[in-house]
């Protein structure tokens, strides 16, 4: 039997993967493990591996073509077998589970996948030759009812808006591709005339003469169009609140110091001790580590902190992992590997998905505090600014002191965590960072 | 157009003279070449065009013969077929139906029939069209009914220098060539040269050159039009007058490149609306490149389908006259079409 080759889904939310280029062409012989094809999610571009060794065939999909997830992209062929002993591909199962005999043996066009259809919807379809991919299903398979509607809906198609306008005045029209019903005709009856396509064109590009001009339009690259989408999604969905704080940070950066001093490693960054130290909170506060997804919140038990990283591309959040399981050292090791990873954008899917929290930290550009739009569907982002020295009232007596200080915004879903909630969290932060021992009880 | 390209003075002669010009020196230079009709020695042709041939070629060369459309018709084209090349000359165009079987059937066929072995290298002259008060048997535009006939060339001219050079060309052409002479035609003037000259068939000219709105038209009607071009050029409306001159085969390629530019088309024509040769131009417009930068409905100004009266204000009225084209230019450049 040909070995199915599936796209592997990779991440929790993910539907679809886009295919990069195959680095193996039809018919070419694959090793077990080799790199077959390099896909692009959302995130990162991965490469993926052949399930056997063999011939590659049946390839369904193209270049830059988009693939759901755990679909079957191709087979790999053993010695002895042909392109003819492929199985139906996914979309016909039904068929031969119909007993229908199989209209053509390989049907390589993905435009032509649907659902699996019920019988009676497929001999339906069948007898009013309607095409099953174009019908819209909301259940897993194509139901009889779908498909009756579906016929309705295309009597129902509206005529086509019918334009009165003149040969020429529908070229020019195409030619600056411009739409003939945004144009009133002079014509008679309202016929659009040439001469209005043109006032049309010159009126348009008057009103819409902007007053700097442009250099360059610039498409969305997928990282762009992924943080558009989220961040667009996060912000108009998810209610945030933001609750600031100032920390002292003398305590942290005693005990940094301390750490980096015991052993001759590399020194513990600043971020990694937030990191753990973020981590020892969220464990006491799973609002803050959940998700809200389709209504429902969920509590999640690992605690993966998520670090926005500015990369050329945009920004990725690579995850440390059970943050709370780690001890400074592997956390700090742990971010060292995975920024340098993530420059060289290589970073894969298991490093950057799975998150329950972010933390964004824009003190090293000198930010003093800023507020962070939350990762979805995270229900929290801690957004941490610049360590500033600065004198302060540290005792009831009034004592000043020079301190570091450190401003951090908590930006949270008020649909799952309320002002409490986050201040409670908050107030547990600070007293870990300003009492490094509270760790140790 | 090519007028011009004489430069100088050159001698105004009537289309009339023209066409008896354009005889006599094809009959003087080719001795096959020979007239045959009624009336068109002593007598001078039914509107004078052969009037004093007879003296110059004699009875041999300019054949009388009795009133018999269908004998002009076939001698000539049995002439035709065994050498000569005839020139036959029908009083009114209007009595073509009588020799359509030698026509049609024979002389148009036989090229065809016989694999190009026989030629028919005939002309027969046809006097057409309104405006004589010579009633609906006099009066008619027949160009569209040869036109329809495979095998027939149909020609049109509309000036004195058209006429000369286009029936030379006819004479020599190897095929029967249905000459359609406007009657209110042969009266006007136009600079001819004196020298030999010819202009291939199927070529249209452009009359006029202008930018809003392209007319065709043939025979009278590309005077009619030419009229209406200056009337309306005092509103700023310019039109280009393109002229067939050979209605079959039809230059298209003129035609469209002009409505092209102008991106309106009317077609004039004095036959009668229904199947006019108006339909045929368009049609063949809508079939080129052209179509596209059409920026009003292709319309027609054409003779009434009906018999053309006596009356003579209802035979004015049966066919276009230059308000008529006026009036339609103004709508359609308007865009109150």
């Amino acid at each position: 039997m040909p070995i199915p080759f599936i796209m592997p889904k990779m991440d929790m939310d993910q539907e679809t993967v886009v295919i990069n280029e195959w680095l193996k062409k039809e018919g070419d012989m694959v090793e077990k493990g080799e790199p077959v094809v390099i896909i692009e999610t959302d995130k990162i571009t991965s490469e993926v591996e052949a399930p056997a060794s063999g011939r590659l065939a049946g390839v369904l999909y193209a270049d830059n073509e988009e693939v759901p997830v755990t679909q079957v992209i191709a087979y790999i062929l053993e010695k002895d077998e042909t392109e003819a002993d492929i199985p139906d591909l996914p979309h016909k199962k039904q068929e031969t589970f119909d007993q229908h005999p199989p209209q053509e043996t390989l049907d390589i066009e993905p435009e032509k996948k649907h659902k699996p259809a019920t019988p009676v919807a497929k001999r339906m379809a069948d007898a009013e030759k309607v095409d099953l991919s174009k019908v819209p299903s909301t259940g897993e398979k194509i139901t009889k009812e779908d498909v009756l509607s579906y016929i309705e809906s295309l009597d129902k198609v509206a005529p086509r808006v019918q334009v009165p306008a003149t040969p020429a005045a529908r070229r020019i029209a195409q030619e600056q591709k411009v739409s003939l019903s945004e144009i009133i005709g002079t014509g008679p009856s309202g016929r659009v005339q040439a001469a209005d396509v043109g006032t049309f064109i010159i009126e348009s590009s008057e009103k819409t003469q902007p007053s700097v001009s442009l250099v360059e339009t610039l498409p969305l690259s997928r990282i762009r169009k992924r943080i558009a989408d989220k961040m667009t999604e996060s912000y108009q969905n998810a209610p945030h609140i933001y609750l600031t704080v100032e920390v002292d940070m003398h305590e942290a950066e005693e005990s940094r110091k301390r750490i980096n001093q015991l052993a001759n490693e590399i020194p513990v960054s600043l971020t990694s001790y937030l990191i753990r130290v973020v981590a020892w909170a969220l464990k006491r506060h799973p609002f803050l580590n959940a998700g809200f997804e389709d209504g429902h919140i969920k509590l999640w038990d690992q605690v993966n902190i998520g670090i926005a990283t500015a990369i050329d591309e945009g920004l990725i959040v690579p995850v440390i992992h059970n943050a709370d399981q780690k001890t400074i050292r592997e956390i700090s090791k742990d971010l060292a590997y995975l920024t340098t990873q993530a420059k060289a954008g290589v970073l894969t899917m298991e490093e950057v998905r799975d998150g329950t929290f972010t933390i964004s930290n824009l003190g090293m550009f000198g930010i003093q505090s800023f507020t962070a739009i939350i990762n979805p569907p995270q229900t929290a982002i801690l957004a941490v600014g610049s360590i500033k020295r600065k004198p302060i009232v540290i005792d009831k007596e009034d004592t000043i002191k020079v301190r570091p200080m450190m401003m951090m915004t908590l930006g949270a879903d008020h649909r799952v965590v309320d002002g409490a909630v986050a201040a409670n969290f908050l107030t547990d932060l600070v007293k870990a960072l300003e009492t490094p021992e509270l760790l140790l009880m | 157009m090519l007028q011009k390209l004489w430069g100088g003075s050159m001698p105004e002669i009537t289309y009339r003279q023209a066409i008896h010009d354009a005889m006599v020196e094809e009959m003087r230079r080719d001795k096959r070449v020979f007239l045959i009709g009624e009336d068109i020695g002593t007598y001078g042709g039914a509107f004078g065009v052969s009037a004093g041939m007879l003296a110059e070629f004699g009875p041999d060369r300019v054949i009388e013969t009795p009133i018999s459309e269908e004998a002009i018709i076939g001698t000539a084209a049995g002439a035709a077929m065994v050498g000569m090349r005839p020139i036959a000359e029908l009083m009114f165009m209007d009595f073509i139906f009588l020799a359509m079987e030698p026509l049609v059937n024979q002389a148009a066929k036989a090229r065809y029939m016989f694999g190009g072995k026989a030629t028919v290298p005939m002309v027969v002259r046809l006097p057409g069209g309104s405006g004589t008060g010579a009633a609906a048997q006099h009066s008619q535009s027949l160009e569209t009914i040869l036109m329809h006939i495979p095998g027939l060339k149909v020609v049109a001219p509309s000036t004195p220098y058209d006429a000369k050079g286009l029936l030379i060309s006819s004479i020599r052409d190897q095929n029967p060539v249905c000459f359609v002479e406007h009657k209110l035609l042969y009266k006007i003037k136009g600079e001819v040269p004196e020298e030999e000259y010819l202009i291939p068939l199927g070529e249209a000219d452009i009359k006029r050159v202008g930018r809003d709105i392209t007319i065709v038209a043939s025979g009278i009607m590309v005077h009619k039009s030419l009229d209406a071009a200056k009337i309306v050029e005092e509103d700023g409306i310019s039109i280009e007058v393109v002229d067939p001159r050979t209605l079959s085969p039809l230059d298209v390629d003129t035609i469209a490149k002009s409505v092209k530019k102008t991106g309106r088309l009317l077609v004039v024509h004095e036959a009668v609306k229904t199947a006019g040769w108006a339909g045929e131009v368009m049609a063949s417009v809508s079939e080129t490149k052209a179509w596209d930068y059409l920026d009003a409905p292709m319309r027609r100004l054409t003779g009434k389908d009906v018999p053309i009266p006596y009356n003579r204000h209802l035979e004015a009225a049966a066919v276009p006259q230059v308000d008529d084209i006026v009036r339609e230019v103004r709508a359609m450049v308007n865009n109150k079409y």
